[in-house]
């Protein structure tokens, strides 16, 4: 049945809009005719029962106007519509497929607007639409469902958590994948999870599980998703956060409060005024709200172990496994990710590996890095012990390119970082040989080695190469391998520093107040003098519990603060004394104003204090017991943490000095090489891009690669035009006059021409005044003068 | 200055006319356009090879087909072509195509937003008779209930000479098929704005339904009020007087049983002669409820009319009487057709 044009004047008489207005203003006095319409939509929904695959234009009104005007109004009639929504719900789950898309849309819509007046709840709206995103055949009707629930989730979840409608949705999800694992069914299931995840509406293990069980199902898409989730999931949500907070320009206040000031003022500038004074009010609490914990996907995991076993038989070791290349490499990447991660022992994972590290493998850089990051200290030596050797084999030789043993020698190091005593000397030594190599990749990638092995296994590199700090700790016995298996004792990253920074305010305090800045100086006479004061400083500390709220602090009544004794006694000769004490809250805004001429200070002090004392290694250890005291003693506050913080970047950029400032200190020295390790976090992947490394520095750019670096340099000077011109046109664009003497260089001749021609008439007496006025003018600093 | 100069003649060439000239073509206005263009074919899109004219089954199709045109003279016309060719063919011949594919492609013009066409199926319509139209009585009721709750009022008014001319005709059936009771009587409610009272919660209301009918605006077009009441309420009182009387017994069923003698009640178990005889049983179709229940007999036709829609009648007809004039007359007979429909009725607990 064609689509029949329908007359202005029919419209008139049938005009649903109108009705639908006038119900809105006064639902009472039209009750009847809602009622006689909705006698209409039911007749009309009878003869669309009737036969629901024909066309349903029947008249001036379709069944489609009906069925929106009583989605629109239906909130006011409640009894009269009780049927309504189970009425469409029937309609669209029984006939989705031979509904004509129109209407298919509309009804959709109109549940959607049903659920909004909260006609119905979600979990219904949700059961109806989640399965007909799984059956339906229109693509476009699968988008508009996907888009809606995605949408009504969000809004159910906008205040508070709706925990019990995610749990359904997510046990539905779950139910989805595991159901039928060869269907490509539980894609939508990914899908929708992956999207809520970057939202952070679902940030919990129930969610993980479902990818996790996606990961593991038949169909290749299903794979794919769930194991791009894992590996891409939690980058995605911090951009989105990071995009959300950027993408708010800021207010400045104090530029409108002026702008009100002077502009009319009428009762929409001060509306929009207030309007602004509550966004920055609502930005500031934002501000200030502590940081939801979000967990990564790969910390959520219940069983990471299984996982990654099951991961790796049942896609990568199996030989039936229809993954192609690249998609095993994503599969792959997890499994590395997982066991580098949690520290598991997947054995069989390394023997796989084997069979792809040759230079011909593609894409042979990301096995590379996948097994540099399945790597881990508690991986067994002698499993790495053969791939390395292969590496070494394979990759670094005479023979080889210069990219090839590059990637080769970068592979191994990133192995050796993780797990040293993968390593044996001869190869060592071998491999170390590269340093002196014509190509530069090939050389760095060496030095990257040996540098390595400086620190963490010096007595396996020649003696020639071990440099001069190795030599000497080797010498006095300080430096020890670690074993296989032996760990840390576990601290707090960076704690040395906080107390270096507490000693250092401390006695500054005590120089403030006049007492020798030594403790220990004083003797045992007052002793109780100094508990005073510790009291005092920590009372000072539990006052600025919060960074931001310093003011509104109150002491910590009852508490007492526990410290030992041997805390007081520490620091002994101090050399270089601050001459001139001032107050002690200047001296901190000075701490803060030159950290780096600090951090020399403290270096400094500290190379002396080694020189001075006799037995190191006792003072050694009472450091060791020192910053175990202060872990154990002492809450840390946010401030003492926010504090640490910011000594640890500090220190990470100390590193970066030359070498020979560097020197003075040993520690320090640790210490760099500690913080270089950890310069990655954990959780972020090793990429191929890493291993390849500066391969690109091994062959020349072509012609094209340089030419485009070139205009990238340029930026946009697309065409050639003096400097000064483009100075021009630059401030033009931003709105910007030209100066003065510009304005008089272009000024029309004609116009000068009568000035000109007066000049030459003067007088003297009249040139004497205007010459006078001259020097006068350029002693006041201009017409208008420059000293107001 | 010479640009000057320039700007002025071409200016005053704005204004000055053209000259004509024998045997020149006329010079092409300024904003001329040319619409010209160069086909390598000629394409005619409707051509007809026929060397002789349709037949009459060809046009009657073809004019089916058109009752879906856009345009309603074109609809119209066609209605009456085919009502001539449905009035004009010997009797006992069927029509070019069989009623069960007529009917499903004229009910949807009951809906048509002009008049014209709307007379014309009516015209149609009454050319039909009963036992062509029996099958699809529940079938056009739909359209027919859709009608009388239009917004259009025109619409509202047409659908009611429809459903008369379908009670003369197959009135038995209307008050018999499935909602063709229940449903149809709410519209009729709905139609003259007597609402059901339910609970106590419309007191405060109750004196406005009192006016409903004639006093209380509605939404729509007012069109002649009073003698469009007139026009409800005798359709109501057919409606009621079919479904509630006792159907009119024909005095053939004696001559019957004399003939077939010694056979007693042979009509039922001869085969049924009419489609979807078990229709009531609904063995295929979704559970029914009350409102679209098959109501057979008298007797339970009676009950829920009694339960469901007498008291607000009654209360609507004694505010029509109140009016006096033409319509008190229309209530009053419609008061006749419950009384005397409701006669012999007594509620059973």
């Amino acid at each position: 049945m064609g689509k029949r044009k329908v007359g202005a004047l029919e419209k008139v008489e049938a005009d649903l809009p109108n009705l639908q207005h006038k119900i809105r203003r006064d639902p009472v006095s039209y009750k009847d005719d809602f009622a006689s319409q909705y006698h209409q939509y039911e007749s009309h929904r009878e003869i669309f029962m009737r036969a629901p695959g024909s066309a349903t234009d029947a008249g001036l009104i379709s069944l489609r106007e009906l069925i929106d005007f009583v989605a629109h109004v239906a909130d006011c009639y409640p009894e009269i519509t009780k049927s309504f929504p189970e009425d469409l719900m029937n309609l669209i789950t029984l006939h989705h497929t031979d509904l004509e898309p129109e209407l298919r849309e509309k009804i959709v819509g109109s549940l959607v607007l049903l659920r909004k007046k909260d006609v119905i709840d979600s979990s219904a709206l949700l059961q109806t639409l989640f399965p007909l995103l799984t059956t339906t055949p229109s693509k476009s009707l699968r988008a508009l469902l996907f888009q809606k629930i995605l949408s009504d989730l969000r809004s159910s979840n906008a205040k508070t958590k709706n925990h019990r409608l995610n749990r359904t949705i997510q046990t539905v999800l779950f139910n989805l994948v595991v159901s039928d694992r060869t269907s490509s069914k539980g894609l939508w299931a990914v899908k929708l999870t992956r999207e809520l995840w970057k939202r952070q509406i679902w940030t919990d293990s129930k969610t993980v599980e479902i990818m996790k069980e996606a990961s593991l199902s038949d169909n290749e898409k299903v794979i794919l998703g769930g194991v791009r989730f894992f590996l891409g999931g939690d980058k995605e949500r911090e951009e989105l956060a990071e995009e959300e907070s950027d993408d708010e320009p800021d207010i400045d206040m104090g530029k409108l409060r002026h702008q009100a000031g002077i502009n009319k003022k009428t009762r929409k500038q001060s509306k929009s005024l207030e309007k602004a004074a509550a966004t920055v009010k609502r930005r500031e609490r934002k501000k200030n709200q502590p940081h939801p914990l979000n967990f990564s996907a790969l910390h959520l995991l219940h069983d990471p172990q299984g996982f990654a076993e099951t991961l790796f038989q049942k896609h990568l070791q199996n030989t039936k496994s229809k993954l192609n290349l690249e998609q095993k490499l994503l599969v792959l990447q997890l499994v590395s990710r997982l066991v580098g991660l949690h520290r598991l022992t997947v054995i069989s994972l390394y023997s796989y590996f084997l069979k792809y590290l040759t230079p011909r493998q593609p894409s042979v850089t990301s096995f590379l890095a996948s097994l540099a990051q399945s790597t881990h200290s508690l991986v067994p030596p002698d499993v790495l012990e053969p791939l390395i050797q292969k590496i070494a084999n394979e990759f670094v030789s005479e023979a080889a390119a210069a990219e090839v043993a590059s990637a080769g020698l970068n592979a191994i190091r990133e192995i050796c970082v993780r797990q040293p005593l993968a390593m044996n000397e001869t190869l060592l030594q071998d491999l170390v040989m590269y340093k002196s190599s014509k190509d530069k990749g090939v050389m760095m990638a060496a030095k990257g080695l040996l540098s390595l092995y400086r620190e963490v296994g010096a007595d396996l590199l020649r003696k020639k190469d071990r440099g001069k700090a190795a030599t000497m700790e080797l010498k006095l016995g300080e430096r020890k391998q670690r074993r296989f298996g032996e760990e840390d004792i576990g601290g707090i990253e960076g704690l040395e520093l906080l107390e270096a920074y507490k000693e250092e305010e401390r006695k500054r305090k005590r120089e403030a107040k006049g007492l020798p800045a030594d403790a220990g100086a004083d003797g045992e006479g007052n002793g109780d003098g100094d508990e005073e004061e510790e009291e005092d400083e920590d009372e000072d500390d539990w006052g600025a519990w919060n960074i931001e709220d310093e003011e509104d602090s109150d002491d910590s009544g009852g508490w007492i603060n526990v410290e030992s004794d041997g805390e007081i006694d520490i620091s002994d000769s101090d050399s270089d004394r601050e001459t001139k004490p001032s107050a002690a809250k200047k001296a901190k805004l000075d701490k803060k104003a030159n950290p780096a001429a600090r951090d020399v200070d403290v270096d400094g002090a500290a190379a002396e204090e080694e020189e001075e004392n006799a037995d190191a290694e006792a003072e050694a250890e009472a450091a060791r017991q020192r910053v175990l005291n202060l872990a154990t003693t002492r809450i840390l506050t946010p401030a003492d943490l926010a504090k640490l913080q910011e000594l640890r970047t500090q220190a990470s950029v100390s590193k970066l000095l030359p070498e020979t400032q560097r020197r003075l200190h040993a520690a320090a020295k640790i210490q760099a090489a500690a913080a270089a390790s950890h310069n990655r976090h954990v959780d972020d992947p090793l990429t191929a891009a890493e291993i390849e490394g500066l391969a690109m520095l091994s062959h020349k750019q072509d012609k094209e690669s340089r030419d485009a670096a070139v205009k990238a340099a340029k930026g946009e000077r697309n065409e050639h035009k003096s400097s000064a011109a483009l100075r021009k046109e630059k401030l033009r664009s931003q709105g910007k006059s030209t100066t003065n003497k510009e304005k008089a260089r272009k000024k029309n001749f004609l116009m000068t021409l009568g000035k000109a021609r007066f000049k030459q008439k003067r007088s003297l007496v009249e040139t004497q005044k205007v010459l006078k006025g001259h020097v006068e003018r350029s002693k006041r600093g201009g017409r208008r003068g420059n000293n107001g | 200055m010479g640009s000057s100069a320039k700007k002025k003649k071409e200016k005053k060439q704005d204004f000055q006319k053209a000259k004509l000239k024998v045997g020149k073509t006329k010079p092409k206005a300024s904003n001329f356009t040319d619409t010209s263009f160069s086909s390598k074919a000629i394409v005619v899109n409707q051509q007809s090879l026929a060397a002789n004219a349709p037949t009459q089954a060809a046009l009657f199709n073809h004019h089916l087909s058109l009752l879906t045109h856009r345009s309603d003279t074109q609809r119209r016309e066609s209605l009456s072509f085919l009502t001539t060719a449905l009035s004009t063919r010997p009797v006992h011949t069927p029509p070019p195509q069989p009623f069960g594919v007529i009917l499903p492609k004229l009910f949807p013009l009951v809906l048509d937003g002009s008049g014209g066409v709307r007379q014309q199926l009516l015209k149609l319509v009454k050319c039909l008779s009963g036992d062509e139209v029996d099958d699809h009585v529940d079938e056009i009721l739909l359209y027919i209930r859709a009608g009388m709750t239009h917004l259009a009022p025109d619409i509202r008014s047409s659908s009611l000479d429809l459903l008369e001319w379908l009670l003369d005709v197959s009135g038995l059936e209307v008050v018999s098929c499935a909602g063709g009771w229940v449903k149809t009587l709410q519209c009729f409610l709905a139609l003259l704005g007597w609402r059901v009272e339910t609970g106590t919660a419309s007191k405060w209301t109750s004196t406005s339904t009192s006016l409903a009918g004639t006093a209380k605006p509605t939404f729509g077009k007012a069109g002649s009020d009073g003698k469009y009441l007139v026009k409800k309420l005798h359709a109501l009182a057919l409606f009621l007087r079919t479904g509630l009387l006792p159907p009119t017994e024909d005095g053939l069923i004696g001559k019957q049983d004399i003939i077939t003698f010694p056979l007693w009640q042979t009509e039922q178990h001869l085969l049924p002669k009419r489609s979807a005889c078990f229709a009531h049983l609904n063995l295929f179709g979704a559970p029914r409820d009350e409102e679209s229940e098959m109501y057979e007999d008298r007797e339970d036709r009676q009950g829920i009319f009694a339960e469901k829609f007498q008291p607000t009648i009654e209360r609507g007809l004694d505010n029509a009487r109140k009016e006096g004039g033409e319509v008190g007359r229309a209530a009053a007979s419609v008061r006749k057709a419950v009384s005397e429909g409701m006669e012999g009725y007594s509620r059973e607990f």
